[in-house]
């Protein structure tokens, strides 16, 4: 049953991961990067503190995040076929992906930048900085590395994500494995599908915090 | 005597030999000094001036009272010292000099421009114009030493190739050419701090704010940053406010110097005279006992808790010995120290006198001698003792057990 059109499909599969992955990861930060500095600078102790404009952002989070994947990925079939045509496949992945995603992302993101130290921004502060300066290059430059990990993990979850949306029928490594490992008893095919994915997220999180840490500064 | 408080007078005598040693550079900087005070007295207008300015924060607790009517005026120029125990509030006053923190009430001008009327675009311009620098350095840590340098420079606006020039030239004034390429993180405590007063100076500042900016350092490092300090003083004309609650820094660098407790200003003035006639109870610990901020707490009473160490023991045995006569505070300036003053007091007399503690310390780059003498009981022998010794030109006040007023 090992012939070369199951490993094109494979071969395949693990381009269209790879596309799912990358492209939600990307969408994602576009929404949740802005978010997450916005949440971190209105939040008590941020450079521009907006107590209800955080709520209501902390409340959204909270809810997009509490919703489970799989159901995420159903109910939003009608959005999914209204903004790209289709519900199936890597492009109607892509966007369950990234609404599961961003809300993920803009907590690392928060989080990563509420770990500047205070004392720097508050420096740049009495240089005559403004919000924006400080934004720009105190919190996301120094928070860096601490971003880069991040994506790291946001990219390795979501990868884990876009197996799940092989359920209904979203293409990449995942879909491959539930159709032929789940649906037709094809183990073989699953084992090397899954096998496939750690080895993918191995490589990705290993070149992130390679990247992290060559270029951390903060080590004598 | 506590053995502690002798070896702190010898500390402090050995070091000011070796200030001595560099007679002719401090005779320069007490005439450029002299200078400086005559043009303040001619009605040169305050770089600084704050008014009434009280400070109040919300907290779970309730309100807390960080500044209560502080008002003081700062000379173009000068090297003022503020000075207080952690939690005085002192920290918050120099976070109000450039509006980190906005007063609850009250005014802060400076340059002639009142704070609270600029927009936030002028209000960031004006702060460009005042530096800053921090116990904890407050570098970027991401970025490479020059890159730190030229910061504030592209807040500015400036190019980077300008931006690049003028952080080479301040590198260059605080001896740390070498380090250009080198992050925050490889650097020792000093260097960071001299790091952080480059970058400081970039934007051209004519004040400088040093929050305790040598309170993180080992006491010889804090020479050298005190050193840079002094000269930026004087080579560029900086103004320099100094927060600090070390005495020696005060005596060491500034001309002034505020004392606050409690978030209240209970005395201020040139440091001589402050350092000769102490008024305050903050002021009269901070000199007569030798004691910085940090040490006052829990000391505002004559009698030490039960069950303190064995060195407060010493200390009370010290205080009941003081006690014991009526005692005066000497003090001796450059002018008094050449008759042996006191040997010829007991001659003249044919009494002995009691020296209950003697100090030599560096004020500003002067050497002033701090003794305190216990007399005679005889009130009449007392009287024209105290007598002679102002006929010697002395400061003599009277110095009661408890130190405080």
């Amino acid at each position: 049953m090992w012939n070369a059109e199951v490993t094109a499909m494979i071969f395949k599969g693990i381009w269209e991961t790879i596309e799912m992955s990358l492209f939600s990861t990307l969408f994602g930060y576009a929404i949740g990067l802005p978010v997450g500095v916005l949440c971190a600078v209105t939040d008590k102790g941020g450079i521009h503190p907006n107590a209800p404009l955080y709520r209501v952002l902390d409340f959204i989070i909270n809810i997009l995040r509490s919703i489970p994947f799989l159901i995420l990925l159903i109910l939003l079939i009608p959005f999914t076929k209204m903004l790209v045509g289709v519900s199936y496949g890597t492009k109607g992945t892509i966007v369950p992906l990234v609404i599961s995603a961003a809300p993920f992302i803009a907590r690392m993101v928060e989080s990563s930048i509420k770990e500047v130290d205070h004392g720097v921004i508050e420096a740049a502060q009495s240089m005559g900085a403004s919000n924006w300066t400080i934004i720009r290059k105190v919190l996301l430059g120094e928070a860096r590395v601490s971003l880069i990990v991040g994506v790291t993990i946001v990219f390795a979850t979501v990868l884990g994500y876009s197996a799940m949306a092989g359920v209904v029928g979203g293409g990449g490594l995942g879909d491959i494995a539930i159709r032929y490992g789940y649906y037709r008893y094809q183990a073989d095919i699953m084992i090397v599908c899954v096998v496939l994915l750690v080895v993918l997220t191995q490589l990705f999180q290993a070149a992130g915090m390679r990247l992290a840490n060559r270029i951390d500064r903060r080590r004598a | 005597m506590a053995t502690g408080r002798a070896e702190d007078s010898q500390n402090r005598s050995s070091r000011v030999k070796s200030t001595g040693a560099a007679f002719f550079i401090e005779e320069s900087r007490k005439a450029k000094a002299a200078i400086a005070a005559g043009r303040f007295r001619s009605g040169m207008a305050h770089i600084i001036e704050v008014k009434d300015l009280c400070k109040t924060f919300e907290t779970k607790d309730g309100t807390v009272e960080a500044l209560k009517d502080i008002s003081l005026d700062i000379d173009e120029g000068d090297v003022y010292g503020i000075i207080g125990m952690s939690g005085a509030g002192k920290s918050t006053l120099v976070r109000c000099l450039n509006y980190l923190e906005k007063p609850t009430s009250g005014e802060v001008c400076v340059e002639g421009r009142k704070l609270s009327e600029l927009s936030d675009r002028e209000l960031r311009s004006m702060r460009s114009s005042i530096g800053m620098i921090f116990q904890g350095f407050n570098l970027l840590m991401q970025r490479s030493v020059i890159d730190n340098v030229c910061f504030p420079l592209e807040i500015l606006g400036r190019s980077r190739t300008e931006a690049l020039q003028k952080a080479r030239e301040l590198l260059a004034t605080v001896d740390l050419s070498s380090k250009e390429k080198s992050y925050p993180a490889q650097l020792s405590g000093g260097q960071k701090q001299r790091v952080a007063i480059a970058r400081a100076l970039a934007s051209d500042p004519k004040i400088l704010l040093c929050d305790e900016a040598t309170s993180a350092l080992d006491p010889q490092t804090t020479q050298s940053i005190l050193t840079l300090l002094r000269r930026i003083n004087h080579e560029m004309g900086i103004t320099i406010v100094i927060i600090t609650h070390q005495m020696s820094v005060v005596r060491e660098i500034c001309n002034n110097v505020a004392i606050i407790e409690d978030g209240r200003l209970v005395e201020q003035g040139a440091v001589l005279d402050i350092f000769t006639h102490p008024r305050s109870r903050a002021a009269r610990r901070l000199i007569v006992e030798g004691k910085d901020p940090d040490e006052w707490n829990g000391e505002t009473e004559d009698k030490p808790e039960a069950g303190q160490a064995e060195s407060w023991n010493g200390a009370a045995r010290q205080k009941d010995i003081l006690k014991e006569a009526r005692k005066i505070r000497i003090v001796f300036t450059k002018n008094s120290s050449f008759e042996p003053v006191i040997a010829n007091l007991i001659l003249q007399f044919g009494t002995p006198v009691n020296i209950l503690r003697v100090d030599t310390r560096d004020v500003g780059g002067t050497a002033v001698g701090d003794m305190i003498l216990g007399l005679p009981d005889d009130e009449k022998l007392q009287e024209s003792m105290v007598e002679y010794l102002k006929n010697r030109g002395l400061e003599v006040e009277e110095a009661d057990g408890n130190v405080e007023r």
